[in-house]
Order: structure tokens, then sequence, then C-alpha cells
């Protein structure tokens, strides 16, 4: 046998292995992928609260501590938020169902309905409410509506599993991470070592990077959009909840593409909330000439001219070429992302394709020196 | 069981040091750090086991840190592999070598081969940039120490050189 037909042999089995791995792979994914998913925001959460424990275990000199305090700073903070924001959004909804009702809106609304049923009926035959099928219907909506509450309710204790696994993991993955990584990098063979400890620094340090440019950057627009709404408050747009828009629109900053516009749609709808029945709010025009009812067109500008900043100076220099992917690929990426785990995978896959390009990159970079392994 | 229970809790009183705590606190880079400083930094240590004539790393390859010899022999080697190449050192037990990747991205100036079953410890640039961010004040000595050793080097090399220099006016 020469050596020809032996790497055609070797390359047959590499092959063989490959194929039934990734068979193997397929069949257990679904059984794993919750998991899988877990690890994957545990590692992310790691990346982002590393530096804060580190710094905090050289000051305080004990890592356990350390890491207490942040953890329970973070859960804290995201409770004190959630609470405020819940108890705003009812005040808010309180306020909107009385202003509607003193004012004798929802006279206007239901006579609107009407008009609207009797407008249709002319072009679309709507049938009439049977009113012996009535009951049998009404029975059989509300089954539906406790079939979607329990499934709600399943949602929601699945939810809270999985962020108190996120929880447990991070805590983890803190108090061991470098005996982890070591554990890992144990396996890499001795001709890859080093090269090995290269590509998993570069991913780690892309990542970490990445991860708290984005976050500064959502820091910032927040800043930025709560500062507009202030201004535009001001102008009386009357605006309430204004802090947590901001905050909002922030977070939905995280998200290319989709997220800025996502992040406008709070701010419009408690425009509207707040100014409905206001001749001036509704007949609001920019400069005397556009007209903009309830602020609507003022808020667009206000993000529009916050994105902007964001975009073409905040980001290049908090973010700046951390990743440099290109946009095309970004598009892609967010399409294979936002189809396979919705909003979620949108949000990691930027990082996820940031990943691959490191390691693409380390990879020809290996090509190119395969004589020096 | 009283005594299982307590004898559980005070289980690392009076432990001796560990064997990596024994050959590292030899180094010059880890001198002057006392006996915990010394445990931190070897949980950071990467173990590794070498075959004869297994290349530990190549010449112009990226370096990312140094080695300390826990047990074995190698050699460092400077030319190339084709012919011309030329043993620089013969390391053995407590050497160490290519400390200068602690503190340069920097390709490698020449080759590490482990002539017999070696057994090394690994010290890498991001684990000391870590810990200069978790303990500075221990990552400081480390430096500082490091700078020394880099120092003594070049005062050596000068040495060399000016030998050197001395021998061919002479002739």
């Amino acid at each position: 046998m020469n050596n020809n037909d032996k790497n055609y042999i070797q390359l047959i089995y590499r092959l063989i292995v490959i194929v039934i791995s990734f068979g193997f792979f397929i069949i257990i994914w679904p059984y794993i992928s919750s998991v899988v998913t877990m690890l994957i925001f545990a590692f992310l959460f790691t990346t982002i609260l590393l530096p804060l424990v580190d710094q905090l275990e050289s000051k305080i000199k004990s890592r356990g501590i350390s890491i207490v305090i942040v953890t329970i700073s973070l859960i804290t903070t995201f409770v004190v938020f959630l609470k405020s924001f819940a108890s705003g959004m009812v005040s808010q909804a309180r306020e909107f169902s009385k202003q509607i009702e003193t004012k004798g809106y929802d006279d206007n609304l239901n006579s609107l309905s009407t008009n609207l049923e009797s407008y249709l009926n002319k072009y679309i035959n709507i049938p009439d409410i049977d009113s012996s099928n009535f009951v049998s219907k009404l029975n059989v909506m509300v089954g539906e509506i406790i079939q979607n509450l329990m499934s709600l309710a399943s949602a929601i204790g699945g939810f809270i599993f999985t962020t108190i696994m996120v929880l447990i993991f991070t805590i983890i993955l803190l108090s061991n991470y470098y005996e982890f990584k070591k554990s890992i990098v144990q396996f890499i063979p001795n001709k890859y070592f080093e090269m090995g400890l290269r590509v998993i620094f570069n991913i780690e340090r892309q990542v970490s990077k990445y991860l708290q440019g984005q976050l500064l950057a959502a820091s910032s627009v927040a800043l930025m959009s709560f500062i507009g709404l202030s201004i535009l408050n001001l102008m009386g747009a009357n605006l309430t909840l204004v802090v947590f828009i901001a905050i909002i629109a922030g977070l939905a900053n995280l998200i290319p593409l989709v997220g800025p516009f996502a992040g406008m749609l709070p701010a419009i709808l408690i425009a509207i909330m707040n100014n409905i029945g206001f001749d001036v709010a509704i007949n609001h025009q920019i400069f005397n000439t556009i007209p903009s009812p309830f602020y609507i067109l003022d808020i667009i500008i206000m993000f529009l001219i916050v994105q902007q900043i964001d975009n073409n100076i905040i980001t290049p220099i908090l973010v700046g070429e951390s990743v440099g992917i290109h946009p095309l690929i970004v598009m892609i990426s967010l399409l294979i992302g936002g189809t396979l785990i919705g909003p979620i995978g949108m949000l990691l896959a930027v990082p996820a394709a940031g990943i691959l390009k490191v390691i693409g990159v380390e990879i020809m970079f290996l090509r190119r020196n395969a004589h020096l392994l | 069981m009283k005594n299982a229970y307590w004898k559980n809790i005070f289980t690392n009183w009076g432990k001796e040091e560990s064997e990596t705590v024994t050959i590292i606190k030899r180094i010059p880079i880890f001198a002057n750090l006392n006996h915990k400083e010394l445990e931190e930094v070897s949980k950071l240590l990467h173990d590794r086991i070498y075959k004869p004539d297994e290349y530990v790393f190549k010449r112009h390859a990226p370096g990312e840190g140094m080695f300390i010899i826990h047990s074995g022999i190698v050699n460092i080697i400077v030319g190339e592999a084709s012919g011309n190449s030329q043993v620089l050192a013969e390391l053995s037990n407590g050497d160490f070598f290519g400390e200068m990747a602690l503190m340069e991205d920097e390709v490698r100036s020449a080759a590490a081969l482990a002539q017999d079953h070696t057994r090394l410890l690994g010290f890498f640039r991001p684990d000391l940039e870590a810990l200069i961010e978790i303990n500075p004040s221990l990552g400081n000595k480390i430096l500082q120490n490091l700078s020394k050793v880099v120092c003594t080097r070049l005062r050596k090399t000068n040495e060399l050189l000016m030998e050197n220099q001395l021998k061919k006016k002479n002739k």
C-alpha cells in the first residue's frame, strides 16, 4: 500500500467519523438543546461579569464574597426594575382607562366600532350571532382561555427555572472560571497547545470586548433617549415612564437592525395613550409645517438622531473593530439566528459570527504556519 | 465521630506544600512570593507531558508563555531544522525557558525539543494578564522579577558581545 492509498483511506475514515458524529449530534440535540442554551447564556453572563468580579476580588481579596456582591446587586437591580416597571405600567393603564371613561371616549369608540361594523357589512357578509350557539361558543372560548392561561403559567415556570439554572451555572463558572478553562485546555494535544491557547484567548477577548462594548453602547442609547424624551416633554409631548422607555430602547438596541425600531414603539404607544383627546397634541406640527399627531414624528426623529449618534460615533469608539464583520454577513447571521431561535438568536448572532470569524482567522494562520507545529 | 469531623475541616492544616510549589519557588520569576501567592500561581500552571524528540515549540512559532521543567531534559535549538541547527542550551529539572513570550506577542526566537520523557509546567501570558487584574500586587511582583531576569540576560549578552569585540580587536 503506497502513501497515496493510505491518505485516501484516512480521508474516507475521517469522513465516516464526521458523518456519524454529525448524525449522533442531530439525534441527541433535542435532548440537550435547552441545557446548551442555558450554558451559552451562562457563558455570556460570565464573560460580562468576569471583569467586575476580578476587579472586586482585587479590592476585597475574596472571590466568593465578590461573586455574592455582584450577583445580589444584579438580582436587586433586575427585581427593582421589573417591579417599578410593572407598577408604572399598571398606573399608566389605569390612568388611560380613567381618561377614556371621564372624557366619554368609550362612547366614541363604541359608536366607531358600530359604524365600522355597519360599513363593513356593506362589503363583507358578517354572519349574525346566533344566541343558542352563543353559549356553546362562549364555553369553548372560556376553555381556550383557561388552556392559554395554563400554557402561559407553564411558560413562566419554564422561564423562572431557566433563569435560576442560568444563574447557578453563571455563579459556578464565575467562581471556577480559570480552573474550568484550564481543565478544557488540558485536552489540547501538545502540537496544538500554544495555538489552542491563543485561539481560546482571542475568542475570549473578542466576545468580552464585543459584549462590554455593546452594553456600554446600549447604556449610552438609553441615556441619550432619556435626554431626547425629556426635551420632547419640555416641548409638551406629555410622555410618562421616560426612564423605562429609555432603558427598553437601550436594551432593544442590542439587537442589530430590528432593535432600534422596536425601541421606538413603547414611546409612541405612551405618547398616544397620554395625549388622546388633547387637541394640541393631535394637531401638533413640527416647525409649524409638518403634521405630527401625538408627537409621533418628533419621537421617530429623536430616536433616529440617537441612532445616528450611536451608529456613527459611540459604537465605533466603544465596540470599534472588535468584531469587524461585513454588514452583509451581519444580516445573514441575524436571519439565521432569528430563524433558528427567534429574538435570542438575533441577539447571539453577531457575537457567534465574531467567534466563527476568529476561529476562521486562526485556522488560516495555522494553515499558513503548519510547518511550525 | 467528632474527631473525624474536625479532621475533615482542618484537612488543609499542616498539609505539606505541593510538588509544584516546591519547584516554582526556586524559579527567579517567582522569587519573593509568599506561600499563598505561590499556591495562587500554581493553580494557573498547565501540566504537560512530552515524549522524547517531541517539539515543545518550533522556531518562529507564535509564543504564548514560558515553560518550567518539572522533570526531564529540553534542548534549546537555534538555526534551521534542515541541517545547520545548533543546541544552544540543555535544560533540566527546575530550569525554565520561553519567558520572553510572557511580555511580548512575538514569535519564538529558538526551538525547544524534549530529549527525554519530560514533564513541563506552562505559565502563559493570558493567565499572567488575568493575575495582574485580580491580584495586582502579585502580578507586579512577577513582572518585576521578570524584568530582573531579562536585565540579567541582557547584561550577560552585553558582556559576551564586548568579549567578542575585544577578541576581534586583539586579532
